[in-house]
């Protein structure tokens, strides 16, 4: 981060030696260029992926949602369908069921089963009654989620590269604000016009700073989540005899052993009420079950009480219904309270909707952090006279060629479906590049590629309705429908105003 | 409305008028501001109370903390300066980064330094505290892999900012040594 001002009118003597700032500056300014990219990606998909389950009923509003938790009769229900359907798939093998969450603002009982071996995979909606009605399908909230979370390389390098990422994050908030020696004195200054450069660093500044206990929280469990399997990795050489599974299992809670043969389906209604007995204000979340009707089968039920944030608690039993102790992600000790909380704040699944949108607009914040950041080095090296116009356009290219290729790519699965997502984005993010290189000026590039995302986004919005049109029954297709509306008439928005006249777009940096 | 949510609309207008007195005070000049200064922590820690109070501390201090970061970027946004037509000021201008000479040998060193070699550092500090920490297992195993991005980012900030290599390498070699060692200890005691 930069400050916008140098030099004091007190003659106090400054908190930060000025030596030192300047070091950090140096650093953060390297660390920012080598991963700016790669943060913006991961951070743009991020706020995308906090809508996840809102996006999933949007592919799919077909179908209705159910808004509170379901009884036990019913998830009991949906299991013996989920594995009725297993069987006829062959892939009776790990059985996962997740019940609606208002918390999460998840509002769908969803069925999945999966069998290791021979990779085959099933996952289905069921009614309020548990009965299977349609297997789920939403091909471009996938896509977003994976290019978050490992950006489609193979998982294990690619959440490690997402863990980078996170830690490069984390370093630059350090030295960002350790390279901000007038941080409450510039607080609130926000110009906005005339130079480029002091714009820029005041709203990368006044973001960065201002929403840092969200900053410093998604990036540290962004990054923990992504280094997790490097890091268990070592301890189970230092301490579990290098099984990573034991070493897991030791956080995680226990699996299925491995004696395979037939055994009972699990009686999870019992299992529900026995938790129910002990917390009568828990409601079923989740059931996951390990090796299903297999004699060492482990069943982990997610049973979420109120006042926490974690999105439940793990009760874990035996297929037999012996109960095995429970995750203590509610109330037990602190490393498992902070095991609970990671992926509700990391995503922030705490507090439905308004919970959400938060996170939507401090994601936006954290990515204009990301992009001005890069601006404020092309802006620094114009000034001084040595100007990088290719930077600048390949920087515009990167910065407006995501919104245009992320809307490509849902376009693409509304109208080609799932395996034309990956094509279409990489070529989609290419082509903006190249596009922008072309340009006369970066600012150009930016201006244009953001009208076209603009565009693509009331495609977008223009083919779901007609692809879904009269099928609706799900209103948060509209809500979504809504939302991308409004976000590209206010992509619109600097255009319309420079066509009557109001120039209220960011100085160019040839200025 | 519920009462968690009356209680959040009242802790919601605490911090947007505690924010708003925090910036009359750092705007001004003191000793004049300074009752704008205490009132507006004064608002801000008795928002965060009323939020704590409607739903609790876990969930309460989330909310607070999501609302706080919100009513800045909104007060901040009411006071946005359209400076299209003023020039720019010498005092405006941003503080420099330190120039230094550098070649491709000396970034590769200093990538090497500030990815590998600080991660491989954080790592070993983060698997000898889930080791040898004396606490429940759930416990040192979380703490000791939060430990890693945290000291990652650390090491991360300063091996970049250092200009002295060598000093960076060291220190973090000895650090890797000491921590694998703590580390791997009870294993290789065991064989």
């Amino acid at each position: 981060m930069t400050s916008p001002k140098t030099s004091s009118p007190t003659h106090k003597r400054p908190l930060l030696p000025p030596k030192f700032v300047q070091a950090m500056l140096a650093g953060h300014s390297a660390l920012g260029l080598a991963f700016a990219a790669l943060i913006y990606i991961v951070c743009l998909t991020g706020t995308i992926a906090v809508f996840m389950f809102e996006l999933q009923r949007w592919e799919q509003p077909d179908i209705a949602p159910i808004p509170h938790s379901v009884s036990a009769e019913v998830v009991a229900n949906a299991l013996q369908a989920g594995q009725r359907q297993a069987l006829a798939d062959n892939a009776a093998h790990d059985l996962f069921i997740m019940g609606p969450n208002p918390h999460s603002g998840y509002a769908r009982l969803a069925v999945g089963y999966r069998d290791h071996e021979t990779d085959v995979r099933g996952d289905w909606i069921a009614n309020a009654d548990g009965d299977l009605v349609a297997r789920a399908q939403a091909p471009w909230t996938t896509f977003v989620t994976v290019l978050h979370g490992s950006l489609h390389l193979p998982h294990t390098w690619g959440a490690f590269l997402v863990g980078l990422t996170g830690v490069a994050l984390l370093s630059s908030l350090v030295s960002g604000l350790l390279s901000h020696p007038r941080m409450f004195k510039d607080a609130f200054h926000l110009r906005w016009g005339g130079s480029r450069r002091l714009q820029d660093a005041d709203l990368h500044n006044r973001l960065g700073v201002w929403g840092l206990p969200f900053h410093f929280v998604v990036s540290l469990s962004g990054a923990l989540i992504g280094l997790a399997t490097l890091v268990v990795g070592v301890l189970a050489l230092a301490a579990y005899d290098g099984d990573t599974e034991k070493a897991f299992a030791a956080i995680l809670g226990p699996h299925a052993g491995p004696d395979e043969s037939a055994g009972p389906l699990p009686d999870i209604a019992a299992m529900i009420r026995a938790v129910q007995a002990a917390k009568p204000d828990a409601v079923f979340t989740s059931a996951n079950f390990d090796h299903i009707a297999k004699a060492d089968q482990v069943v982990h039920l997610g049973m979420r009480a109120p006042g926490h944030l974690p999105l439940a608690n793990v009760y874990y039993f035996k297929g037999d219904g012996m109960a095995l102790g429970d995750g203590g992600l509610e109330e037990g000790g602190i490393g498992q309270q902070i095991l609970g909380v990671l992926q509700p704040l990391h995503f922030g699944w705490f507090g439905g909707i308004p919970v959400k949108l938060a996170y939507g607009v401090l994601g936006i914040a954290l990515s204009i952090v990301t992009y001005t950041g890069v601006t404020i080095w092309l802006s620094r090296r114009r000034d001084k006279g040595r100007p990088a116009p290719g930077w600048e356009k390949i920087w515009a290219g990167v910065g407006w060629g995501q919104p245009l290729a992320l809307g490509l790519s849902a376009l693409a699965a509304l109208y080609l479906g799932s395996p034309i997502i990956i094509p279409a984005y990489l070529a989609a993010s290419a082509l903006a590049i190249l596009f922008a290189l072309g340009c006369r000026s970066g600012t150009a590039a930016a201006a244009i590629l953001r009208t076209a995302s603009a565009f693509v986004l009331l495609a977008v919005v223009f083919a779901h309705l007609t692809i879904w049109n009269g099928r609706v029954v799900d209103t948060m297709g509209v809500a979504v429908d809504t939302t991308l509306l409004l976000v590209a008439l206010g992509l619109l928005m600097p255009l319309a105003k420079r066509r009557s006249g109001v120039n209220t777009m960011a100085p160019s940096l040839t200025k | 409305m519920t009462p968690a949510v009356t209680f959040s609309f009242f802790g919601t207008l605490l911090l947007i008028n505690g924010i708003a007195f925090l910036r009359r005070s750092w705007l001004g000049k003191r000793p004049r501001n300074l009752l704008s200064l205490i009132f507006g922590w004064f608002a801000v820690v008795a928002g965060i109370a009323l939020f704590c109070h409607a739903w609790g501390g876990e969930v309460g201090m989330a909310y607070a903390l999501l609302v706080f970061s919100l009513a800045a970027f909104l007060v901040i946004a009411f006071g946005i300066e359209d400076r299209s037509h003023r020039r720019q000021k010498v005092r405006d201008v941003a503080p420099e980064p330190e120039e230094r000479l550098t070649n491709w040998r000396r970034a590769t060193a200093k990538a090497l330094l500030s990815i590998v070699l600080a991660g491989v550092a954080a790592i070993g500090i983060g698997v000898a505290f889930a080791v040898s920490a004396p606490m429940e297992t759930h416990d040192r195993i979380v703490i000791g892999g939060l430990l890693v991005p945290v000291l990652w980012g650390g090491g991360m900030a300063w091996t970049l900012a250092d200009a002295k290599l060598l000093r960076a390498t060291l220190l973090l070699l000895l650090i890797s040594a000491l921590s694998y060692g703590i580390a791997f200890l009870p294993k290789a005691l065991a064989l």
